[in-house]
C-alpha cells in the first residue's frame, strides 16, 4: 500500500513535469500555427550568449550554495551548542522570514543596507557577483540553520555524554559525532539551495549589474515572453532540469545514510557538553545581524510610509485571506504528497532497497526546477481546451505552488520519517499496527515537529509566491505579494513597504502558529 | 493537532469561491484583458468600470495579467477560444505582433480630437493614452543633466543610469528603440560607451524605480510624466525629466476588439467611450499618462509644468517586429562582455 502510495506520487510529479512541457513542446500544433510561434531551429544552442548564461547560472549557484551552507552550518552548530537562551524561538522563527521575502522586497532590502546610501555601503561593487551573493546568502542561511538543526537533535543523548567523558575536544567532537550524522542531511539541504539560486531571477537580474550576469530563467522567461517561442522554451527549462538531476544525482553520492543503531532515547535537551559560549554565541549574533539588518530596512522604509492608510484598505484584508488559503493549501497538498513519497522511500530503505528510495526521493527534489511559468503555461494551453481556466485559476496556482513546496517537505521531513521507519517498522509489523492507526498512534506524535516545520516553510514560501499567481491573475483575487506588486508599478513604493512589512508580520504570526499547533508546545527550537 | 479539522473548511472556501463566478447572469458581461496595474485601485481601471457600467447597462469584466506583452503571450494561447471581447494595454511595439494573430476587429471609428502628435491611422486598434520615455532625476542632487541622448552616451563624467532590460520590459525595449533611432548603425558602440555608467539592468520597471528612489543611481529610465506623480501625489517638486533634444522615444497605448466575441456592439461602444472625456480625464492623474483624445486645458496644472518632449520619435510597428531579436542582440553584444 504504502509503496503503492509512492509510485503514485511519483507517477503524479512525473506527469506534472512532463506533461505541461509537452503541451507547451507542441503548442503550435494544440493551437493551430496560426499564432506565429517562430523558428523552432534549434540555432540557439550555437549561441556563444547562452553559453555563458548556462556557465553564469550554475557559478553563481555553486558559490551561493557553499556559501550558505558553509556558514549556515556553522551558525546551526552554534545554536545546538548554545542551548535554551532567551528569545531562541523568536529568532529561530525570524529565520523562516526570508522565504516569504518576494524578490524585489529583498532587493530593496539588501540596498538599503548595502548600496551607497546603505548602512555599509559598498557602492557600485555591489551590482555583480558581490550583490547577488549577499541576497542569496539572505534568502539561504537562515534556512541552512532552519534545516540543519534538527541533525544535532537527532543525536543520541548517550553520545553527547560519551565524547564527554572521553573529553574529545572540539574538532573531536565535530569529526566523530557531528560530521557523521550530518552527512545524510548535507547533501539534499545542498541541493535544495541550489535550485533556489539557480531559478533565481529578479534578484540576479536586478543585483547581477547587467545582462553578463542572469540565469537560464531569464531566458525562459524571455523565450516565453517576448518571443513567444514555447518550444524553445520548453528546451531550455529541459535544459535546466537535466543540469538540475545530475547536480542532485551526483550530490546524492555524497550523501551517506547514518548507520548508527536506531535510538530510542531521543530527547531534546541542551547539549551536555562543554563548549565554547563566547564563540557560539558571537556567531549566532553575527548572523542575527545579517539577517536582520535588510528586514529591520524594511521595517525603518514601512515606519515612514502611511501605515494606517494600508492597513485600513479593505484589498489588503482580502489578499491576506488569499494569501493564506494559497499558503495553507499549498502547504497542505505538499506535506501530503511528500509524506507519501518519503514513507515508501523509507520502507524501500528498511528493506534494503536504497536505489528505489532515493529515486522516489529525487523526484521530489529536483521537480522544483521546472519554471512555474512553464508549467503554468502548459497546463493552460492544455486546460484551456477543456475548461474556463480561470474558474480554476486558484485551484491551479495552489497545486504548482503545493508541488513547488515538495522540496522543503522532503528536507524536512526526509530525514525523520526514515528514522522513525527504521526504529518502529518491525515492532509496529510484529504487533500488526498499520495504516491509519499507526499514522495516529505512532507517526504522528513523533513526527510533529518536523511536520510543523515543514507546514510553516511551505506556507512561507506560497505564500510570498509572485511568479504563478501573476500568470492568472484575475483582479479578485489578489495575494499580499501581488498587491504590493501592484503599488510598485503605480509608483507607490511608501505603500508598498507597508505591505512588506505587514506580509513579514503575518508569515511570521503563521510560522509560529504553525510550529505551535501542530509541532506542539514543548518544540524548542 | 487542531488544525488538522481544516482542511475541509479551506476547500468549502474554494467552492463558494467558484459559484461566485455564476451570479449577474441578466446583465451582459465585456471581458477586458488588461495589465494588472491598470486595474489595480490605484490604476485607472475601477473608476472607468464605474463610469462605463453606469451608461452600458452591463457589467464590465477584468482579467489582469502582469504586463502588455503578457497580454500578447496570452492571446496567442487562447487563440479563437480567447474569452476577451477587448485586449487594452499593448502598446505601438507590440500592434504589429497583435495584429498578426488575426484576432483583431477592425474598429471602425474615427479618432476625433486626438492630441497625440502623430496621424492615427491603424484599422484594428485605438490609442487611449501615451507617454515618451525619459530619463529622471532628482534637481537638487543633479545639477547639469544631460541635454541631449548623445550628451548623456557619450560624456565619460556624466551621470550614472538605471535601466531596464529590453528582454524583460517595455521601458528598457523603449530606450533600446530610442538609441538605435538616433546612432542606427552606431547603436552597439553608444551602448558600449554607456556602458560603465549603468549602474543596473533591472526586470522590471518598478526595481530600477525603486533603486533610484533609494539614490542608487542619479539617473533612471522612466516616462517624461512621472514627475507629475511627485508633484500630484506626494507635493514635492525636486523630481524632473532631462529634456534631450534629439526627441524623446514615444509609447503610445492602444486597445483592440476581438473579432470572435460575441459581444461586438458593446465592445464598440466601449471603444468609443475609450476616447470620450469620461474616460479619457480619468487617465492623466491615475495611469500618469497623456489622456490619447483630451484637450490640453483639461489636464491635471502638474502636467503643465512638464518638459515638450518633442519631436516624438516612434518606429514602425512592422519594424520593431521585424528587427527586434537583432536589435536586441546586439544590445546584449554590448553590454554581456
Amino acid at each position: 500500500m504504502k509503496i503503492l502510495a509512492g509510485y503514485l506520487v511519483l507517477l503524479l510529479l512525473m506527469a506534472f513535469a512532463t506533461v505541461p512541457l509537452a503541451s507547451l513542446f507542441f503548442a503550435n500544433d494544440i493551437l493551430g500555427s496560426q499564432t506565429g510561434g517562430t523558428t523552432n531551429s534549434l540555432s540557439f544552442w550555437k549561441d556563444p550568449y547562452l553559453r555563458q548564461v548556462i556557465y553564469f547560472s550554475l557559478w553563481q549557484a555553486m558559490l551561493s550554495t557553499l556559501l550558505s551552507v558553509g556558514i549556515g552550518l556553522f551558525v546551526a552548530r552554534a545554536f545546538a551548542h548554545a542551548g535554551h537562551f532567551p528569545f531562541r524561538s523568536v529568532i529561530l522563527g525570524l529565520f523562516g522570514l526570508p522565504l516569504v521575502v518576494p524578490a524585489v522586497v529583498a532587493v530593496f532590502g539588501i540596498v538599503s543596507v548595502y548600496g551607497s546610501q546603505g548602512w555599509l555601503p559598498l557602492g557600485r561593487d555591489l551590482y555583480g557577483l558581490p550583490g547577488i551573493l549577499l541576497a542569496h546568502l539572505f534568502f539561504n542561511i537562515p534556512l541552512a540553520v532552519r534545516l540543519l538543526l534538527p541533525v544535532w537533535n537527532a543525536i543520541p543523548q548517550q553520545y553527547w555524554r560519551m565524547s564527554s567523558q572521553l573529553g574529545l575536544n572540539n574538532w573531536q567532537l565535530w569529526k566523530q559525532v557531528e560530521w557523521p550524522a550530518l552527512r545524510e542531511s548535507l547533501p539534499g539541504v545542498s541541493l535544495l539551495i541550489f535550485m533556489l539560486c539557480m531559478t533565481s531571477f529578479a534578484v540576479v537580474l536586478t543585483l547581477g549589474g547587467g545582462p553578463k550576469s542572469t540565469t537560464l530563467e531569464v531566458a525562459i522567461y524571455q523565450s516565453l515572453r517576448f518571443d513567444f517561442d514555447p518550444a524553445q522554451a520548453v528546451i531550455l527549462a529541459l535544459l535546466q532540469l537535466g543540469l538540475s538531476i545530475l547536480i542532485a544525482v551526483i550530490a546524492l553520492r555524497f550523501s551517506h545514510l547514518p548507520d548508527v543503531e536506531p535510538n530510542f532515547a531521543i530527547h531534546n535537551q541542551a547539549i551536555p557538553y562543554r563548549h565554547n559560549k563566547l564563540l557560539s554565541f558571537s556567531l549566532i549574533l553575527a548572523a542575527i545581524i545579517f539577517v536582520a539588518s535588510p528586514l529591520l530596512a524594511m521595517i525603518i522604509d514601512a515606519i515612514k510610509g502611511p501605515v494606517a492608510m494600508v492597513l485600513f484598505d479593505r484589498s489588503l484584508w482580502i489578499a491576506v485571506g488569499f494569501s493564506l488559503l494559497i499558503g495553507l493549501s499549498a502547504a497542505i497538498i505538499a506535506t501530503t504528497l511528500g509524506w507519501l513519497l518519503l514513507s515508501a522511500s523509507a520502507s524501500k530503505v528498511y528493506a534494503g532497497n536504497k536505489r528505489i528510495a532515493q529515486l522516489l526521493e529525487l523526484s521530489g527534489s529536483v521537480v522544483y526546477v521546472v519554471p512555474p511559468l512553464v508549467i503554468g503555461t502548459g497546463l493552460f494551453i492544455l486546460l484551456s481546451k477543456l475548461v474556463n481556466v480561470f474558474d480554476w485559476a486558484i485551484l491551479i496556482v495552489i497545486s504548482i505552488n503545493g508541488i513547488m513546496g515538495l522540496p522543503f517537505v522532503i528536507r524536512t521531513l526526509g530525514p525523520a520519517i526514515r528514522q522513525n521507519t527504521l526504529r518502529y517498522e518491525r515492532i509496529c509489523n510484529s504487533l500488526g499496527i498499520s495504516g491509519w492507526q499507526r499514522f495516529i498512534k505512532i507517526d504522528l506524535p513523533l513526527l510533529r515537529k518536523p511536520l510543523g516545520l515543514s507546514m510553516a516553510l511551505v506556507t512561507a514560501m506560497a505564500m510570498g509566491d509572485l511568479g504563478v499567481i501573476a500568470l492568472f491573475g484575475s483582479p479578485e483575487t489578489a495575494t499580499l505579494p501581488l498587491l504590493l506588486y501592484q503599488r510598485l508599478s503605480s509608483y507607490q513604493m511608501p505603500q508598498a513597504a507597508v505591505i512588506a512589512v505587514f506580509l513579514l508580520v503575518f508569515c511570521l504570526l503563521v510560522f509560529w502558529l504553525l510550529e505551535r499547533s501542530i509541532g506542539g508546545k514543548h518544540v524548542k527550537n | 493537532m487542531r488544525l488538522f479539522n481544516t482542511p475541509p473548511l479551506v476547500f468549502i472556501l474554494f467552492l463558494s469561491l467558484f459559484s461566485s463566478a455564476t451570479f449577474a447572469e441578466d446583465k451582459k458581461i465585456l471581458t477586458i484583458y488588461t495589465y494588472s496595474s491598470f486595474t489595480s485601485k490605484w490604476g485607472p481601471g475601477p473608476k472607468v468600470k464605474a463610469a462605463f457600467e453606469k451608461e452600458c447597462d452591463c457589467e464590465l469584466k477584468y482579467v489582469a495579467l502582469e504586463d502588455g506583452v503578457s497580454l500578447l503571450s496570452r492571446l496567442k494561447l487562447e487563440g479563437k477560444h480567447t474569452k476577451a471581447d477587448i485586449v487594452l494595454g499593448i502598446d505601438t511595439n507590440l500592434t504589429a505582433e497583435a495584429r498578426a494573430t488575426g484576432l483583431f476587429a477592425p474598429h471602425g471609428i474615427t479618432l476625433e480630437s486626438s492630441s497625440l502628435p502623430n496621424e492615427w491611422t491603424d484599422k484594428n486598434f485605438l490609442p487611449y493614452d501615451f507617454g515618451y520615455f525619459a530619463f529622471v532625476y532628482n534637481k537638487e542632487k543633479l545639477k547639469n543633466p544631460p541635454t541631449s541622448l548623445k550628451d548623456l552616451v557619450e560624456n565619460k563624467d556624466g551621470p550614472t543610469i538605471l535601466i531596464q532590460d529590453p528582454r524583460t520590459s517595455t521601458p528598457g525595449l523603449g530606450l533600446l528603440l530610442w538609441i538605435k533611432s538616433v546612432y542606427g548603425d552606431k547603436a552597439e558602440e553608444a551602448w558600449k560607451q554607456l556602458s560603465p555608467r549603468i549602474v543596473t539592468v533591472s526586470k522590471g520597471w518598478s526595481e530600477a524605480y525603486g533603486l533610484f528612489l533609494k539614490n542608487e543611481a542619479q539617473m533612471v529610465l522612466s516616462y517624461t510624466t512621472s514627475p507629475a506623480y511627485h508633484i500630484i501625489a506626494e507635493e514635492k517638486n525636486n523630481f524632473a525629466a532631462a529634456k534631450f533634444s534629439e526627441g524623446h522615444y514615444q509609447q503610445i497605448e492602444v486597445a483592440g476588439m476581438i473579432a470572435t466575441s460575441e459581444n461586438k456592439e458593446l465592445a464598440k461602444t466601449f471603444l468609443t467611450f475609450m476616447s470620450s472625456e469620461k474616460f479619457q480625464a480619468i487617465i492623466p492623474d491615475n495611469n500618469w499618462m497623456y489622456p490619447a483624445s483630451l484637450s490640453n486645458d483639461k489636464l491635471p496644472e502638474a502636467f503643465k509644468t512638464l518638459i515638450d518632449p518633442s519631436p516624438a520619435i516612434l518606429f514602425e510597428a512592422d519594424d520593431v517586429a521585424k528587427n527586434r531579436k537583432v536589435w536586441v542582440k546586439e544590445w546584449l553584444n554590448a553590454l554581456a562582455k
